[in-house]
C-alpha cells in the first residue's frame, strides 16, 4: 500500500509543479501591470509603486515564484487586492461553501447513480427500464445551465417549493440550508449520476451473466442478495474510478453551478477575483482547484486497487 | 416465402451492397431524428438576418414584453430586444464558435497523436502534456485563458480547443497503436513506404472512425462550454447574444417572465440532442 502511494506520488507531484509554473507563468502574461490595473485609473505613481512593492513584481521571476510557492507552504497567502481581506480567507470561505455543494452532489451522484444503474440493470417493467435510459441520456445530453434553470422553474417558479438561488450556512439553519442545498446539488449531480448509473448498469448486467451467478441460483440463493452482494460489488471497481473523475467534474462543474444559483463558493470567488483583476488570489485559486483535482484521482488509484484485490500494489 | 410472396427475378432485388456506415448511421431512427434536430437549428442561424425582423442589439421602450406582442412573436428582454432576433442571432453565434472551435481541436489533438507516434520520446512529452491539460477542470481552464485575453469571441473558441486536444489526442493516439500492428500496416512498411506516409496514408484512414464520433460529440461538449462561459461571465461580450447569454440573463426573470428563458432552453435542447442522437447512431454503426 505504502509502495503503491510512493510510486504514484512523483508523478502527481510533477503534474502540480508544471501546473504552478504554468499558473505562475499565466499570471505574468496578462497584457498591463497588475498593479496598475490594481491601483485603478486615477492613481499617483507613488501608489503604483507601493503596490508594486507590496506585490513584489519588482522582484526577479524565481524570487516571485518561490515567494508564492513559500507562502502557500506556510498558509500565508498574504492579502487580497481588490477584494478586500486576506486572501486565505476568502479561499476558505468560499472552499467551505463549495465543498458543502459538491459532497452534497457527490451524495445524489452515488444514490441517484446506483438507483440508475440497479433499475436499469434489473427492473422487470420494460418501461422503467426505457424511462431509466431517457433520464440518464437525457441528462448526459443536456449542460447543467439548462438543466439548472429547468429545476429552477419547475421547482422555485412553477412549484413555489424550493427557494431558485442563494445559500444558508449548515450550522446556523439547518433545516432553511437544505431547502437551499437540494436545487444546486441537483442539478450538479444530475450528469455525473448518470454517466455512473450507465457503467453500473454494464457492469451489473455482465456480472449477472456468469457462470457463478447461475450456480448461486442453482444453490437457491436469493436473487435479491444475488444482487447486492455478489453482482453489484463485481461491478464497483471500474464504477468507483469513474466516480473519481466524477468528483473532479463536480468540483469543475460547481464553478457553473453556482454561478446559475447564486452560491457563494470558489466559482463565484474566481469569478470575481478575475473580473476585478485580484491576480494573487487567482493564482492561490487555481493552483488549489488543481491541487484537490490531482489529489482526488491519487486516492482513487487507492480505492480502486483496495477493492479489486487483483490489483497488486507492488 | 414460396407460396405467398414469390421472389422477384434474380437479379432484381439484388442484396443490397452493405452501405458505408456513416451513411446507414443517419438514415437509422436515431440518426434520422438528430439531423432533423440539427438541422432546424443550423437553418434558423444561417437564415437569422432574414427571419429576424429588428437588430438583436436594438433597445425598445417594451421591456419584458410578452409572447404575441405584434412586432415581437417572441416578446422582448429586460432591456427591451426582440427576443427573437436575440435567439436568432444567439443560435448564429454559437454555430460559428463550435464550427471553428472543435475542428481547430480536432486537428491540434490529431497533429499531437501523429508527433507521438514517430518517437516513443515525444509520445511520454505528448501524454504529459494532455495530463496537464486534463489536470485543469474545463471551467478553470476557461477562468485562466480569459485571464490572459480578456472575455470575448477569441478565449471562448480557444478554450473550447484547448479542451478538446487531449480527446481527439488520446483518441488517434490509442488508434494507431492498435493500427500499426495490424498486417496491412506490415505489408506496407515491407512494400517500402516511408513511415510517414505510413502512418498518413494507410493507419490514418483507418483510425478515424472514432474521430468522426468524437467531433459530434465534441461539438455538444462546444454548446455547453460557451454557455457556461456566459453564465460565468467570460464569454463573449454583450451587448452580442450567444445562446448561453441570453439564457442566463433570463435567469432573474424566471418567475415574472418565464417565456424570455424558453427560446434559449429549446434551442440549446434541440441542439445537444441532435448532435448527441447523431454521435450515438454513428457508434453503433462503426462498432458493428
Amino acid at each position: 500500500m505504502r509502495g503503491h502511494v510512493l510510486r504514484r506520488l512523483p508523478s502527481a507531484l510533477l503534474i502540480l509543479f508544471v501546473a504552478s509554473l504554468v499558473i505562475f507563468a499565466v499570471l505574468r502574461l496578462v497584457p498591463g501591470d497588475p498593479a496598475t490595473s490594481l491601483a485603478g485609473p486615477d492613481a499617483g505613481p507613488e501608489t503604483v509603486a507601493a503596490i508594486r512593492e507590496r506585490l513584489g513584481l519588482d522582484d526577479s521571476l524565481p524570487s516571485q515564484y518561490l515567494h508564492w510557492i513559500g507562502g502557500l507552504l506556510t498558509g500565508d497567502l498574504g492579502p487580497s487586492y481588490a477584494i478586500g481581506g486576506q486572501s486565505a480567507d476568502l479561499i476558505s470561505d468560499g472552499l467551505g461553501a463549495t465543498v458543502e455543494l459538491t459532497a452534497a452532489a457527490l451524495l445524489f451522484v452515488i444514490a441517484l447513480g446506483t438507483a440508475f444503474g440497479v433499475l436499469g440493470a434489473t427492473a422487470r417493467r420494460g418501461w422503467v427500464r426505457a424511462a431509466v435510459r431517457a433520464l440518464t441520456t437525457g441528462a448526459l445530453a443536456v449542460p447543467p445551465f439548462v438543466t439548472g434553470v429547468l429545476l429552477v422553474l419547475l421547482f422555485a417558479v412553477l412549484l413555489k417549493v424550493l427557494p431558485p438561488g442563494g445559500h444558508v450556512s449548515l450550522l446556523t439553519a439547518p433545516d432553511l440550508a437544505v431547502q437551499y442545498l437540494l436545487l444546486p446539488a441537483l442539478c450538479l449531480a444530475l450528469p455525473s449520476a448518470a454517466v455512473l448509473g450507465r457503467y453500473l448498469k454494464d457492469g451489473i448486467e455482465r456480472a449477472l451473466a456468469e457462470d457463478y451467478v447461475r450456480t448461486a441460483t442453482a444453490a437457491g440463493v436469493h436473487p435479491r442478495r444475488l444482487l447486492w452482494r455478489h453482482a453489484l460489488p463485481n461491478a464497483l471497481p471500474p464504477a468507483v474510478t469513474l466516480l473519481g473523475m466524477q468528483t473532479g467534474h463536480l468540483l469543475g462543474g460547481a464553478v457553473l453551478v453556482e454561478a446559475i444559483f447564486a452560491w457563494p463558493g470558489l466559482g463565484q470567488l474566481a469569478e470575481q477575483a478575475l473580473t476585478r483583476r485580484d491576480y494573487p488570489v487567482v493564482q492561490d485559486l487555481l493552483l488549489l482547484l488543481v491541487t484537490v483535482f490531482v489529489v482526488v484521482q491519487l486516492i482513487t488509484d487507492l480505492v480502486y486497487a483496495w477493492l479489486d484485490p487483483r490489483i497488486r500494489w507492488e | 416465402m414460396t407460396a405467398t410472396a414469390p421472389l422477384p427475378a434474380t437479379g432484381k432485388r439484388p442484396r443490397t451492397a452493405p452501405r458505408h456506415p456513416y451513411r446507414a448511421a443517419l438514415a437509422s431512427a436515431r440518426g434520422r431524428t438528430g439531423l432533423v434536430l440539427v438541422a432546424l437549428v443550423v437553418l434558423a442561424g444561417l437564415l437569422a438576418p432574414l427571419l429576424a425582423g429588428h437588430s438583436p442589439t436594438d433597445q425598445s421602450s417594451q421591456s419584458l414584453a410578452p409572447l404575441g406582442t405584434p412586432g415581437h412573436p417572441l416578446g422582448t428582454d429586460d432591456l427591451g430586444r426582440d427576443l427573437l432576433a436575440r435567439l436568432l442571432y444567439g443560435t448564429r453565434a454559437d454555430l460559428g464558435i463550435i464550427v471553428l472551435s472543435v475542428p481547430l481541436g480536432a486537428l491540434l489533438g490529431c497533429l499531437f497523436a501523429l508527433l507521438a507516434a514517430v518517437h516513443p520520446v515525444l509520445d511520454t512529452a505528448v501524454q504529459r502534456l494532455f495530463d496537464l491539460v486534463l489536470a485543469f477542470p474545463g471551467l478553470i481552464l476557461a477562468l485562466a485563458v480569459t485571464a490572459i485575453l480578456g472575455p470575448g469571441r477569441l478565449p471562448v473558441v480557444l478554450v473550447i480547443a484547448l479542451a478538446e486536444i487531449p480527446a481527439f489526442g488520446r483518441l488517434l493516439r490509442g488508434g494507431i497503436l492498435v493500427e500499426r500492428e495490424r498486417e496491412y500496416a506490415t505489408a506496407a512498411r515491407v512494400g517500402g513506404s516511408s513511415r510517414i506516409r505510413v502512418l498518413t496514408r494507410h493507419i490514418l484512414p483507418n483510425a478515424a472512425d472514432p474521430l468522426v464520433v468524437q467531433i459530434a460529440v465534441s461539438l455538444t461538449v462546444a454548446v455547453f462550454v460557451e454557455g457556461a462561459m456566459s453564465f460565468l461571465g467570460v464569454g463573449v461580450r454583450p451587448p452580442q447574444p450567444t445562446l448561453g447569454s441570453v439564457l442566463s440573463q433570463s435567469v432573474p426573470y424566471l418567475s415574472d417572465a418565464p417565456h424570455f428563458a424558453a427560446g434559449p432552453l429549446i434551442t440549446v435542447t434541440a441542439l445537444v440532442l441532435g448532435l448527441s442522437l447523431i454521435a450515438e447512431a454513428l457508434n453503433r454503426e462503426i462498432r458493428r
